[in-house]
């Protein structure tokens, strides 16, 4: 599905080059788990903001390549980027609230990617239901200017009537009528195919009432929620690969458990794959097949998960482990990192 | 058991008022919670986010005032030539003297550290403030010693230290006045593992060394475990189990502590897991009668996740089958619980 070979990206800075990734190979079949650990500044959100040529400006790939089904990613034009993001990657980042919009609504924010991914589906459902593909827009100013235009024709209004001139006033009367009746005078308001397709999306994401969650604006939702509305917008694109970068490190572990899930089990109906990038080893251990581990910008063991837990190779891995809390009271091992760089 | 700090009947509410400034309904952030500290012990206090736990941390420091119900300071901290050993009733002075013996470590330690001074400024600062001037030098190196950091830290800004190092700053000056009791909000929930491990080791080397009192908040159960001689899980403002630590790892009786310790990442796939279906309930009460109990009948969502999940032979429970409050009662020797039907 998804091919990194020999990836390195290097950051500019004024201090000099920050090799942030040095050599990544990685593989992600279809259909799979994969997860990807390390610490923080190992280079995991490098890998995947590469993946997507997602950088800061400050970045740049300097060797390697990006293989997506077959077709080299690295040094596509924009446009089909645009059509890659979204539409066969999509991503889920760490914080949803941060990476909602809090001035548009779920609707918008949903319809959005189905207007840029799915514009084909969005007409086909509206010629199957007979039902617009969009809302039109309706004229609408800010509640400020509709008071002034409102004052100044009631105030010509009253001007002619007081001249004795009633039939100049007609025109006026007329703006003021159609802005109170604007709703019936624009007809149709039920759901276009637009609306029909982000509910549904919604509902893939095991949301209640998805009509009322479309209305809301992000920061009404809880953080679960908001969750699942990222994923909905991830998947919205029918996207066969998702990436998502820390998914459950903003959530409580009670609805981290109930998140990935959701993850899993859209995975398995779809038989999409996922790039699970994490920190947390335990995540790891529930959710994947396969995990790579980072270090310094290079992977340094990649193993099935039954494998690495039971039986690490790298030191870096064994550092790791040992590192965590498990029961008992013995002093934990912290790893040494010269020795872990020696071998 | 020697107690350090008893807490009785603890309630913090926060009024919700509407529009014209009357109140509507009250926030219950602590809704009555029972605990005893034990002297020399980790009393460990868990939950998700807004269950009360850093309300009640906030209320042990009297950083804010609660609304009813009390904290019981032993004589070892606060001496015998008080006007009173309840909290609420401190003087201003003795306030200080009690806030002398209590240091507190907070969750984001770039947070907590002013950007703009030094180290030695930063870790001086409780020495200054409590007029312990003599030798500060001296004692500034001692500390930062004593955390693994070196006189060579001193006249550093704290951006130019890594994440351990901050915390490692912050514990130094949390330690400066010679505190009983630490209280560690969530400690290392912004560090990587390995860190965290230095961290862990530290602040078990100091407890040895000081024989200090730690009440550590943390969401995470593996550093509880780890940590905790003593052990209480919040919900909503209540305390719904208590017990020492290996007793409630190995016998959980609340549903909700059975299921938060299911829920923990674990490397063992062939551990129970038992889902919590729903999102987290809101903690306010209307005045209005008619709206003031949580609904106890299950939610749309709950049914959704109910049916996608009905057949793979996960257990669950729902949150609203929470929502009725039970009495606590004694389950054996020291371990407390809800009974829920």
């Amino acid at each position: 599905m998804l091919e990194i070979k020999d990836l390195k990206t290097n950051f500019n800075t004024y201090d000099g080059v920050v090799k942030a990734l040095d050599g990544v190979n990685l593989k992600i079949k279809d259909g799979e788990i994969f997860g990807l650990v390390g610490e923080t500044g190992s280079g995991k959100s490098v890998t995947c903001y590469s993946a997507l040529r997602l950088l800061p400006k400050t970045g740049e790939i300097v060797g390697g390549s990006i293989v997506l089904n077959g077709e080299d990613i690295t040094n596509v034009s924009e446009k089909r980027l645009r059509e890659i993001r979204g539409g066969e990657i999509g991503i889920i980042f760490q914080d949803p609230l941060s990476a909602l919009n809090p001035v548009m609504t779920v609707n918008e924010q949903i319809g959005e990617i189905l207007v840029l991914h799915q514009n084909e589906e969005i007409n086909d459902l509206a010629s199957e239901k007979k039902i617009p593909a969009y809302k039109s827009e309706k004229w609408k100013a800010s509640p400020g200017v509709e008071f002034t235009i409102m004052a100044f024709c009631m105030s010509f209004i009253s001007l002619f009537v007081m001249l004795g001139q009633w039939r100049f006033s007609l025109p006026f009367l007329f703006v003021i009528v159609s802005m109170l009746f604007r709703n019936y005078l624009q007809g149709n308001n039920s759901a276009s195919a637009l609306d029909l397709l982000v509910i549904d999306a919604l509902s893939r994401v095991k949301l209640p009432n998805p009509e009322q969650i479309a209305s809301s604006y992000p920061h009404e939702l809880s953080g679960g929620m908001q969750q699942r509305v990222m994923i909905a917008m991830a998947l919205a694109g029918k996207a066969k690969m998702l990436i998502a970068d820390e998914p459950t490190t903003a959530l409580d572990v009670t609805i981290q458990a109930q998140i990935l899930q959701l993850i899993k089990d859209i995975q398995k109906e779809e038989n999409m794959s996922v790039l699970l990038i994490t920190h947390d080893l335990g995540v790891v251990a529930e959710t994947c097949e396969r995990v790579a581990v980072m270090y310094k910008g290079k992977i340094v063991e990649e193993a099935s998960v039954d494998e690495i837990f039971t039986n690490p190779k790298n030191e870096y891995t064994k550092g790791l482990l040992n590192a965590i809390p498990k029961g008992g009271k013995e002093r934990l091992k912290v790893p040494n990192l010269k020795e872990v760089e020696a071998s | 058991m020697r107690a350090i700090l008893t807490i009785k009947n603890l309630r913090k509410h926060f009024p919700v008022k509407n529009a014209w400034g009357t109140d509507v309904a009250l926030v219950k952030a602590l809704d009555g919670v029972d605990l005893k500290i034990e002297a020399g012990k980790t009393f460990g206090i868990v939950g998700e986010s807004g269950c009360g736990k850093t309300t009640l941390m906030r209320t042990l420091l009297r950083l804010i005032e609660p609304t009813s119900g009390s904290v019981v300071i032993s004589e070892e901290i606060i001496g015998d030539k008080v006007s009173s050993n309840n909290l609420e009733e401190l003087t201003s002075q003795e306030l200080r003297k009690f806030r002398r013996q209590i240091g507190v470590v907070f969750q984001d330690p770039m947070g907590a550290l002013n950007p703009r001074m030094i180290i030695k400024d930063i870790v001086s600062e409780p020495l200054v403030i409590h007029g312990k001037t003599d030798n500060m030098r001296n004692r500034v190196i001692e500390l930062l010693n004593n955390v693994g950091l070196g006189e060579e830290h001193l006249y550093r800004y704290p951006h130019e230290f890594s994440g351990g190092q901050r915390q490692r700053i912050v514990i130094a000056r949390a330690l400066a006045l010679d505190p009983k009791i630490l209280v560690l909000d969530e400690p290392t929930s912004a560090l990587d593992v390995s860190v965290q491990a230095q961290i862990l080791n530290l602040l078990n080397d100091l407890q040895k060394k000081y024989n200090l009192t730690y009440i550590f908040i943390s969401h995470d159960l593996s550093v509880i475990e780890y940590m905790c001689d003593r052990l209480a899980v919040m919900y909503l403002g209540r305390v719904v189990e208590e017990a020492n630590t290996e007793e409630l790892f190995s016998n959980p009786q609340h549903p909700y502590t059975k299921a938060l310790l299911s829920a923990t990442p674990s490397f063992d796939k062939n551990k129970e897991k038992i889902m919590i279906l729903g999102d987290v309930p809101s903690p306010i009460t209307y005045l209005d009668e008619s709206k003031a109990k949580l609904a106890t009948e299950m939610t749309e969502q709950e049914k959704l996740e109910i049916k996608s999940i009905e057949g793979k032979g996960i257990e669950y429970i729902v949150r609203s089958s929470l929502n009725e409050v039970f009495p606590l009662v004694r389950i054996s020797g020291e371990h407390y619980a809800r009974k829920v039907k």
